[in-house]
């Protein structure tokens, strides 16, 4: 069975490569069997990859420990899921798994195709194989998911405890797909730079594979959130490491790009700046890729040299210095036709929001990497750590806050002073009371009374949209306010879609914006019987319980929680030690309401004196971060439900595009 | 034109706001990290400055009291022939033990003394496992 997953990873290389080279001379000596035999390679391709990852599952499910890979990653105790998440759980798996989404999408993407965009096809179709060639590559030449133990173990080192963990199933996944999909975009980018096809048409066919990949980054990133806050026991859920960072620069340039392209869309400019932010954002993808495999970067997870560095960078280097070509070679078709009027304009609003945007993934990229330039330059290593991250990122992040609220209300070309007092004059005013009342009430963090207020005042301007809207409609339609709301949302989804993805950005910065600010956090080492005070909670250490398992043995510790004195829950916080990799690890007790969460670790226990160590958080309003992520999913499904006209925008464009080119030709 | 440069005025003071931000940022929050050779050869030099020191927790030389959780412990380089003394309160990290490689963040404070404010395991990837030899 082994062999037919390796004999698989080789053909599909070579299928990889004829794609790549039939895909090129068909399009360039306009021979259209040539260009249809890549197509079908293509699918070729993506069955063997299919074939040798179900070849790599089946020997984890079969509990094959003759593999180093089954044997590393797994064991006979592990449950079916983990077994399965162990698929994706190691690095030669990973990559596999990450060579079987960047082909079943390419599938997709070529049955969506089969008739349309003829002209840019192959080189989408030879782009998508070169990146697919290169992880085959990987795997084929470097780090072999098949490779045999000399002598097969008799059982597995298990998947490392940290990853067992039910948001570790879905959080890669769901960031590969997030990584994976931004090479659509990027693959017709480099089509509409090859051809010089650069109007509408590559960014409307692949505007919903864009928000496909931001929608899947958002949640992976906030799942990874989740995943520290639960599983690492340090109270919170973003710690700015390498890891994180790799993760959340390709979000914030594909953020941008959502947004800027709409310009392009609308007004025909920031052509060029929409083309270096897709090539941006696929080039952040694979250097997010490359920092956690390399180890040039120290990370917390320390992911440690695979010897796979080299590799990235020679990757990544290679396509710079293609897409800078290409890019160069075609400024002139990337001029956009129009200027900017006023700085009171939607189009200037979206232009600051980019900047904003690409001045966070900046800081973010240059605080991630500094070590690295610091020693190469100055021979000494300097870190900076979460204080540089905060410090920089947090009012970068609340002028992108107002901008939220500014953006999609402010009117295009040149805002009057009419539409500036009808849209902003209530929000600002109901954003100042709020700051007032706050700092009134005795806040005295300036970020957090200065995000609240931010906040209030975006709120507000989306209420307004919402409510003038509906009462448009239900003026003009006669219709019922419900049915009213549901039709403005129904018929304008992008914007209303985009909306509800504001609110979900608005509550998780008043998540963020809290639970920093106003954190509680106590360590107390404690008897049976003794109590421990933090803010409101009285926390009593009842009683410490054994049990033993086959996969690890646990410790709990009882809490009797009381909240201003009346008795709300009995906590258990826990402490496990994971047999097979001898090691320990927190499993955090979590008590989670809308206003606060209650977090409890179990830090330490000592048999011979009996005292336990507890260390309590309280972090006020996070939920409202997982709520807003939440909410941020509901609007993305809002914006990528497909409609009618918009269709009709994709046919009209393409229509347009060909007329222009038979106007060329004639 | 002169919107044009109005324009770039206004990008222009959101890009300088960046690098103002980004460049105080490293200034006040920065830290050397040392591995522990680099440390133990220079280590009067960064004496009461911030510090991350990488190296590893020598065998036999962990001393951790559960009860008042003081923890010390010889932060030693790959030989272990020679390290520094380290200061430390607070909860054993799950995977601290000795003979892990381990980080620690604080001040050195001359002698053989060094006072972690924090403790850093580098966990065993999920990319490295040792797998089990029968």
């Amino acid at each position: 069975m082994v062999e037919i997953g390796v004999l698989a990873l080789r053909l599909a290389l070579i299928g990889g490569l004829y794609a790549i080279l039939t895909a090129i001379w068909g399009a360039q000596a306009r021979r259209p069997a040539l260009v249809r035999s890549s197509r079908s390679a293509a699918y070729v391709v993506h069955a063997l990859v299919a074939t040798s990852a179900l070849v790599l599952l089946r020997a984890l499910i079969i509990r094959d420990f003759s593999l180093e890979y089954v044997a590393s990653y797994s064991s006979s105790t592990l449950s079916l899921p983990y077994t399965i998440a162990a698929l994706w759980g190691g690095q030669a798996g990973s990559l596999l798994f990450w060579a079987l989404i960047l082909t079943c999408m390419s599938t997709m993407v070529h049955l969506q195709n089969r008739e349309r965009n003829a002209a840019l096809m192959p080189y989408v179709t030879a782009t998508l194989m070169t990146i697919t060639v290169f992880f085959l590559a990987l795997l084929v030449f470097v780090t072999g998911p098949f490779e045999r133990l000399p002598v097969p173990a008799s059982e597995g080192a298990d998947l490392n405890p940290l990853l067992q963990n039910y948001w570790m199933m879905i959080h890669p996944p769901s960031l590969y797909l997030g990584y994976v999909g931004c090479s659509i975009p990027f693959a017709f980018a480099v089509a509409a730079l090859a051809t010089g096809r650069l109007g509408d048409v590559w960014i409307r066919t692949t505007r919903r594979w864009t928000l496909f990949a931001w929608f899947f980054l958002t949640v992976g990133n906030i799942l990874g959130a989740r995943w520290a806050y639960e599983e690492l026991g340090w109270g919170g859920y973003w710690a700015w490491d390498p890891v994180e960072n790799a993760a959340f620069m390709p979000w914030l340039s594909c953020t941008a790009f959502l947004h800027s392209v709409m310009i392009q869309e609308k007004k025909n400019m920031l052509k060029m700046w929409n083309m270096v932010l897709v090539l941006l954002t696929f080039c952040l993808t694979i250097f997010g890729t490359f920092l956690t495999r390399s180890g040039v970067v120290s990370s917390v997870h320390s992911f440690t040299q695979s010897g796979l560095g080299p590799f990235f960078v020679v990757f990544l280097l290679t396509i710079i210095v293609i897409v800078v070509g290409l890019v160069t070679w075609r400024r002139d078709l990337l001029r956009g036709e129009n200027e900017i009027d006023s700085f009171l304009s939607r189009e200037a609003a979206f232009l600051f929001n980019n900047l904003l945007l690409i001045g966070i993934a900046f800081a973010t990229f240059w605080g991630t990497i500094f070590p690295v330039i610091s020693e190469a330059v100055r021979g000494i290593k300097i870190t900076v750590g979460p204080p540089f991250f905060n410090k920089v990122n947090a009012p970068l992040g609340l002028a992108l806050l107002f901008m939220t609220g500014v953006g999609p209300v402010i009117a295009w070309r040149r805002a009057s002073a009419r539409n500036l007092r009808r849209s902003f004059i209530v929000p600002l005013a109901l954003g100042f009371v709020t700051g007032v009342v706050i700092f009134a009430a005795g806040w005295r963090n300036y970020y957090a009374v200065v995000c609240f207020s931010l906040s209030s005042f975006v709120l507000a301007t989306i209420f307004m949209e919402f409510y003038r809207g509906t009462r448009a409609r239900q003026a003009l339609m006669g219709e019922p306010a419900p049915r009213a709301l549901a039709n403005l949302i129904g018929k304008n989804r992008r914007r209303y879609g985009g909306y509800v993805i504001h609110v979900g950005i608005v509550m998780a910065f008043v998540g963020v914006a809290a639970s920093s600010a106003f954190r509680l956090e106590e360590q107390k080492t404690i008897h049976k019987g003794d109590t421990v005070q933090v803010g409101a909670f009285t926390l009593t250490y009842k009683d410490i319980h054994f049990t033993d398992v086959a996969h690890y043995s646990s410790m709990l510790a009882e809490i009797e929680v009381k909240k201003n004195g009346a008795s709300v829950a009995t906590m258990f916080p826990e402490k496990r030690f994971y047999k097979k990799q001898q090691q320990p690890t927190t499993e955090v007790a979590l008590r989670s309401t809308l206003i606060e969460d209650l977090y409890l670790v179990l830090g330490s226990y000592d048999d011979k004196s009996g005292l336990m160590t507890l260390i309590v958080f309280v972090n006020p309003l996070v939920n409202w971060l997982w709520i807003g992520g939440m909410v941020m999913v509901l609007g993305t499904v809002i914006v990528m439900s497909p409609t009618a006209a918009e269709q009709r925008a994709l046919v009209a464009a393409l229509a347009v595009e060909e007329r222009g080119l038979e106007a060329a030709l004639r | 034109m002169e919107r044009n440069h109005r324009f770039i005025i206004g990008a222009a003071i959101i890009v300088v706001a960046v690098a103002y931000l980004v460049y105080t940022g490293i200034r006040e929050t920065s830290v050397y990290y040392l591995t522990i050779d680099e440390f133990l050869a220079r280590r009067e030099a960064v004496a009461g400055e911030g510090l991350r020191v990488a190296g590893r927790v020598a065998s036999k030389s962990m001393d951790w009291n559960p009860a008042t959780l003081d923890l010390k412990f010889r932060l030693a380089n790959f030989e272990e022939n020679d390290g520094v003394d380290v200061a430390y309160n607070g909860v054993l990290p799950d995977m601290f033990a000795e003979g892990r490689d381990v980080i620690v963040e604080g001040t050195y404070v001359g002698g053989e003394s060094f006072h972690a404010r924090t403790l850093l395991t580098a966990c065993p990837s999920k990319y490295e496992a040792e797998v089990a030899k029968n």
